[in-house]
């Protein structure tokens, strides 16, 4: 895939997962609708692709004043991640020479890549994570599981160990997946469906949005760095 | 303009560490006075999860959820209000009270004094406990279009 393809993906697949977000704060949150109005309207543009430099750095700016407005993302991890994407991106649209655009876009796939390897890193030097306990807790006593029902999985120790071994070998083995075509495609579509997972059981559905708009650079990642 | 750039540096060198450890949970209780200070509702849980939801509202929330994702951005707030008390954190935790009385029907120009505690909950041995981290001030809301105090 070339930078461009790469680029001009990511930038639809944010759009949408913008417009999925404003909506979503329009509907709920009843201070700043002025911004997310705004955002809204730049995300629409993005996904067009209208004006795309001026429109990232609009982007920009709006996310700088909602994270002083909520002093701090307001969806922690999957807020960040979209705040890195369209850094990235805008980063990608102003420097001026191919090697620092590929600099700022291999970067967003370098921190994917440590999204998932990190999270599986922290996970397994944890013993209880190694023996299932940490997985328990979560619906135990987090604030995560979507109904009270959910907390029944708490009494189920074997799935949970199992279901924590897959998460971390997966998170781990996520760097080597790079060394092939049909292991990415495989291990993207693994890891989808893992967000999805997180998505039904822990309500954490703007994860799913954001990660999957960053999957295009990885792909190009690989074939520029790793294949090429 | 420093802040703000404080703020974002999570962002551009993110840490990535999701669920390294379990930390004890927050859950956000509050009570109502009346402006006599008369108890109008006694401690109960901000936004208790259903104890059920079916596989179609699994489903749509994957594309609508903003009332979920708002008590998340709640559970963020009282994690980091635990550990650093601010007026803003504060402010907006009320807020949301003061929003879920109103929607709860309690409509207006009535004045009540709220009250919210942080309690976090966490395994001990085998079993889960749960302690009081903070008790804020009695504010003064008004169920109707006004703001709080």
């Amino acid at each position: 895939m070339s930078i461009e393809a790469a680029v001009r993906w990511t930038e639809i697949l944010l759009a949408i997962a913008l417009i999925q977000q404003s909506l979503e704060s329009l509907s709920s949150i009843r201070q700043l609708r002025l911004l997310f109005v705004s955002r809204l309207a730049l995300s629409v543009l993005l996904m067009v692709g209208v004006a795309t430099q001026w429109v990232l750095l609009g982007l920009v700016g709006v996310s700088l004043i909602l994270l002083k407005a909520f002093q701090g993302p307001y969806n922690g991890g999957s807020d960040r991640m979209g705040l890195l994407i369209l850094y990235c991106l805008a980063a990608f649209h102003v420097l001026p020479a191919s090697p620092f655009k590929e600099l700022a876009f291999g970067y967003l796939a370098l921190q994917v890549v440590l999204s998932y390897f990190v999270s599986g890193w922290v996970k397994i030097v944890n013993p209880d994570w190694r023996n299932g306990r940490a997985l328990q807790d979560v619906f135990l006593f987090s604030a995560y599981p979507v109904s009270e029902d959910l907390r029944g999985f708490a009494n189920r120790p074997k799935l949970l160990l199992s279901a924590s071994w897959g998460v971390m070998l997966l998170e781990l083995i996520f760097p080597f997946l790079l060394l092939s075509k049909s292991a990415l495609l495989f291990g993207l579509v693994c890891t989808a469906f893992f967000h999805l997972m997180n998505a039904c059981f822990w309500g954490l559905n703007r994860f799913v949005w954001v990660w999957i708009a960053s999957y295009p650079s990885l792909i190009w990642f690989q074939d520029r760095f790793v294949l090429g | 303009m420093f802040n703000v750039l404080k703020l974002a540096l999570p962002a551009i060198i993110p840490s990535w560490n999701f669920f390294d450890i379990i930390a004890p949970s927050p859950r956000i209780e509050f009570a109502c006075w009346d402006i006599d200070e008369k108890p109008v509702q006694d401690w109960q849980e901000l936004r208790p999860r259903p104890q059920s939801i079916s596989i179609f509202t699994m489903t749509r929330r994957l594309l609508w959820n903003p009332r979920w994702n708002e008590n998340l951005y709640l559970v963020s707030l009282a994690e980091r209000h635990a550990a650093n008390p601010t007026f803003h954190s504060e402010g907006e935790i009320i807020q949301r009270i003061q929003y879920d009385l109103i929607e709860g029907g309690q409509k207006g120009n009535q004045i009540c004094l709220v009250q919210f505690r942080l309690m976090f909950v966490k395994r001990e041995q085998n079993q889960v406990v749960r302690e009081q981290h903070f008790l804020s001030e009695k504010h003064k809301v008004l169920l109707g279009d006004a703001d709080v105090d």
